[in-house]
């Protein structure tokens, strides 16, 4: 088989409900091996998609293939996927190793090979000795390593994760996001995780599919996804940034520079795509990368003068509103003990860096 | 402290502290008003019953006890009826979650038809089956001639068939409830692991009902032993406690008799109020939080989709073939022996002056069972005083007490001064009242849990006393559930047999009864029609209600007794 080969491909794939379209020809490839991430806000069609591929919801048109073989036929029963529902569903009747051991009892496996593989996955998601426990006195993040230990135990192809965490308080999350990483890097198992949470997608994937409205957005690393975002939706859905309408007013291709004229001024950034003087973009400009500072900076290019119209100190960071002319610019400034903290209406001066993602107007 | 001091008014004048005791105390003195009425008409009766069932000549004995043990023919109508209870239980169990599964994870196109076909006997007094089954198998039935069925419609499995088709909507109700409130996930994730759907079934969902069922079917054993209508109808020579019981009083004049019967029928009924309120309520499968997900219609296996449907088909054929002979039958003169179509079951005079009698006596019923009611639901919920439990147990326990030892226990109780009520539309209305407060108290307990108890402290914050704030704050609110418990009551009570058999005086019939003669002695026209008149009464009260449903949010057709014996 060559290595080549995506474990899940998805063509066209196509769900309404009633007249409402919530999928609108969805295609991708996931490769194996490969954490991919499902992030959209509620009603994006993440969850859905993701039953579809368990074989939970029909498709109305388009194919599941699944290591080379059509799967979008057959019920989940049938299909080497597995799935971690939101809210667990462990079954409340049974202890621990009969649910992880319950996929493995239905395979009519020998009760000793169920046994050992029981104590293999117990120790895999670290609850050894709970074995005989009942769901109902496990913790939250307990009842999260069952469900994944029941999902794990078939070996299944594709593992599905439908916001595995959001059940979890804010601290185990980033506890069980790592582990769960770890745990996917570990065993290579391809793995598709929906979340809403654009910070989550963000640090555990390694390609993210943003979601909206029933169609994919963008498809990237992480990185990608947040430093370049091929739309406006994609640029806000991943944090806070700044737009600014702009056009193109010099390109000196010799010098791979160019610049932009924008309602605060004249803007100079490195290109980082083919532009003409003339055309109308958006630049996009994240919070963090900007540069405060009170007295005059020694670089020439950027630098703009401008009056602290709201100040937050939240601790690792600082929040600044800041009116320049022409408009009003969100900074955070991480290390605010280093750079100082500046008050209100305090006179500064911001200095925005030349790598500057741009969205094209049409 | 001086300034405090000044505020101070001493309250000299005698009627203004009586008023400010009684405002205080008011919650209390209603308390034990209620609890004192409770005890009169609920508590007193079955003791009567009980004394007289050990009392001889010569003080205490227990030799009608031994009788009844030794004489096989009493110890026969146990069994019986122990027998009866517990087929009818498996039957209406397994009927029930068919339909509950079909119409909660079967195919769209059904669920709605199923649904409706499996509630409809709640529109029917449960003799309805017992006529419609007269109509086809009996003596003259239609099937017994044309196809020369030699079936004994009288008898055991008679009884069996009416009682089944009869509690069908108790078990499916509370089935279906239970299934609707499974988390969808439970099932997938056990087919995602590689279940068959007669595994999910076997393994999961069965399960995880089993506490559901199980309640659904202690109900449905309690409402059929207790069951008088369709035992004492089709019974035939086989004997069952309840139909005994009426001809020990009735026919035999045997109270002694009477009173062991009654009391043997009324011990696994008081057993398994118990077992029902209190050992099984919080065993409960819980499963975790996050989003409730919709449970979408899944492929059913043929395996298990056909029989499933078979079951449920025939169940509903039934039932519809039911309703439909006795519609039919209530219009033309003898039906399968002179087909042609009349008006005179309808016209007929006295059954219309039943069904006014019956109307009349349900209209005095409602009302006093629902003011009761919701002032027993308030005392409930509010009352800070001891007992407030022992109160809400007396208060729901009536749906399980058998009506026929509530009839003997009336007559028994109520038959001598100054406690003499025999003979008086009041002793009609009042065991029904106290039989039927469950749902109106319920009903009331669950709509004062909406209103926050702040609203009422608001009010007398602002001044007002306790009686203000009942009137302009406590019922207004609670009117819905008022008028629930009103039409509750109302079609609860007209529908109702087996206590008011015991009850009525000559001269004075009631719909209910006067179904009851015509049935036994044949007169299947007449039946047919009463029960129509009395089926259209029931579905204009259903209609109602729904609409008071919608505006309260409270589903009676989910309570328990809501299906009347």
């Amino acid at each position: 088989m060559s290595i080549n080969l995506p474990m899940l491909m998805l063509n066209d794939i196509r769900k309404s409900y009633d007249r409402l379209e919530v999928l609108k020809g969805i295609s991708m490839e996931v490769q194996k091996g490969e954490l991919v991430t499902f992030v959209g806000p509620s009603g994006c069609g993440k969850t859905t998609l993701l039953r579809i591929i368990g074989g939970f919801t029909p498709l109305d048109s388009g194919e599941v293939i699944l290591d080379g073989q059509r799967i979008d036929h057959l019920p989940p029963n049938l299909r080497d996927t597995r799935i971690c529902f939101q809210n667990y569903a462990l079954f409340p009747h049974m202890t621990v190793a009969e649910n992880i051991g319950y996929g493995l009892k239905i395979k009519k496996w020998k009760k000793a090979r169920i046994q050992g593989r029981v104590e293999e996955l117990l120790k895999l998601v670290k609850l050894e000795g709970l074995g005989g426990r009942m769901i109902d006195k496990l913790s939250g993040g307990q009842q999260q390593r069952v469900a994944l230990a029941r999902a794990l135990s078939l070996e299944p192809k594709v593992l599905l994760l439908d916001e595995p965490l959001s059940n979890l308080d804010a601290n185990l999350r980033l506890m069980m996001r790592g582990e769960i990483r770890k745990l996917q890097e570990r065993l290579k198992i391809t793995t598709i995780f929906v979340t809403h949470d654009q910070f989550e997608a963000i640090s555990i994937s390694d390609r993210i599919v943003v979601l909206h409205e029933g169609r994919i957005q963008q498809i990237g690393s992480p990185v990608e996804i947040y430093e370049r975002p091929t739309n406006e939706f994609i640029a806000s859905f991943v944090g806070y940034v700044n737009f600014l309408d702009g056009v193109i007013e010099k390109v000196d291709r010799g010098l791979e520079r160019a610049t932009a004229s924008t309602s605060i001024g004249e803007i100079h950034f490195v290109p980082e795509r083919e532009i003409n003087v003339g055309d109308r973009v958006k630049l996009v400009i994240r919070p963090e990368t900007i540069s405060l500072s009170r007295s005059e900076p020694r670089v020439s290019n950027n630098v703009f003068q401008g009056k602290v119209e709201i100040g937050m100190y939240v601790g690792s960071l600082a929040k600044y509103t800041v009116e320049v002319k022409g408009g009003k610019i969100i900074i955070d400034q991480s290390n605010p003990r280093e750079t100082g903290i500046f008050k209100t209406d305090e006179k500064i001066y911001l200095s925005i860096p030349e790598n500057i993602h741009l969205l094209m107007k049409h | 402290m001086a300034k405090a001091e000044s505020l101070y008014v001493p309250q000299s004048n005698l009627w203004e502290r009586v008023k400010t005791f009684v405002n205080a105390e008011l919650v209390n003195i209603l308390a034990t008003l209620l609890f004192l009425l409770l005890v009169l008409f609920l508590l007193y009766p079955i003791i009567a019953v009980l004394i007289k069932s050990v009392k001889g000549p010569q003080g205490l004995t227990f030799s009608y006890y031994l009788k009844f043990f030794t004489k096989g023919y009493y110890f026969r109508s146990l069994t019986n009826t122990l027998l009866l209870g517990f087929i009818n239980t498996v039957v209406c169990l397994v009927v029930g979650f068919c339909l509950a599964y079909l119409t909660t994870r079967g195919p769209l196109s059904l669920r709605k038809p199923l649904k409706i076909v499996s509630m409809m006997p709640l529109i029917a007094p449960p003799y309805l089956f017992a006529i419609s089954l007269i109509i086809l198998f009996g003596h003259n039935g239609i099937m017994t001639k044309a196809f020369g069925i030699k079936w004994s419609l009288y008898g055991f499995t008679g009884v069996v068939v009416a009682q089944t088709l009869a509690f069908i909507p108790l078990a499916y109700l509370m089935i279906e409830n239970t299934l609707r409130s499974l988390n969808p996930n439970l099932e997938e994730s056990a087919y995602d692991l590689g279940a068959s759907e007669t595994t999910i079934i076997r393994t999961i969902t069965i399960p995880l009902l089993a506490p559901g069922i199980l309640k659904a079917g202690l109900l449905v054993f309690v409402m059929t032993i207790a069951e008088f209508g369709n035992a004492a109808i089709l019974g035939g020579r086989t004997p069952f406690l309840a139909p005994d019981t009426y001809t020990m009083i009735i026919g035999e004049a045997d109270f002694e008799m009477g009173s062991v019967l009654s009391v043997i029928l009324i011990i696994p009924c008081i057993i398994i109020f118990f077992l029902h309120n209190y050992i099984l309520t919080g065993k409960k499968f819980t499963t975790i939080g996050g989003k409730p997900v919709a449970s979408e219609p899944r492929k059913m296996t043929p395996f298990v989709q056909i029989p499933f449907l078979i079951i449920s088909c025939t169940a509903g054929l039934a039932i519809i073939i039911s309703f439909a002979v006795v519609l039919i039958a209530s219009f033309t003169k003898i039906l399968g022996i002179n087909n042609q179509i009349v008006l005179t079951h309808i016209k007929n005079f006295d059954s219309n002056l039943a069904i006014y009698n019956s109307i009349k006596v349900s209209l005095v019923a409602a009302l006093i069972g629902a003011i009761i009611g919701t002032l027993l639901a308030y005392v409930i919920v509010r009352g800070k005083f001891f007992g407030r439990s022992f109160i809400e147990m007396i208060s729901l326990s009536g749906f399980a007490l058998p009506g026929t030892v509530i009839g003997i226990g009336y007559l028994l109780a109520f038959n001598t001064p100054p406690l003499k009520l025999t003979g008086g539309i009041m002793i009609l209305a009042l065991n029904c009242v106290f039989r039927f407060l469950a749902v109106g108290v319920e009903a009331g307990i669950s709509k004062l849990h909406q209103i926050n108890i702040e609203i009422e402290e608001a009010s007398s914050d602002l001044g007002a006393n306790f009686m203000t704030t009942f009137y302009k704050i406590v019922l207004p609110l609670m009117f819905p559930a008022f008028i629930a418990g009103f039409i509750y009551t109302f079609m609860t009570t007209i529908v109702s047999l087996s206590a008011v058999v015991f009850l009525v005086s000559p001269g004075f019939d009631l719909a209910a009864v006067k179904i009851f003669d015509a049935a036994v002695y044949g007169e299947i026209g007449n039946a047919s029609a009463t029960t129509m008149k009395l089926v259209v009464i029931v579905i204009i009260c259903m209609i109602i209600l729904n609409f008071v449903t919608k505006k309260t949010g409270f589903d009676i057709s989910r309570k328990k007794g809501s299906v009347t014996v």
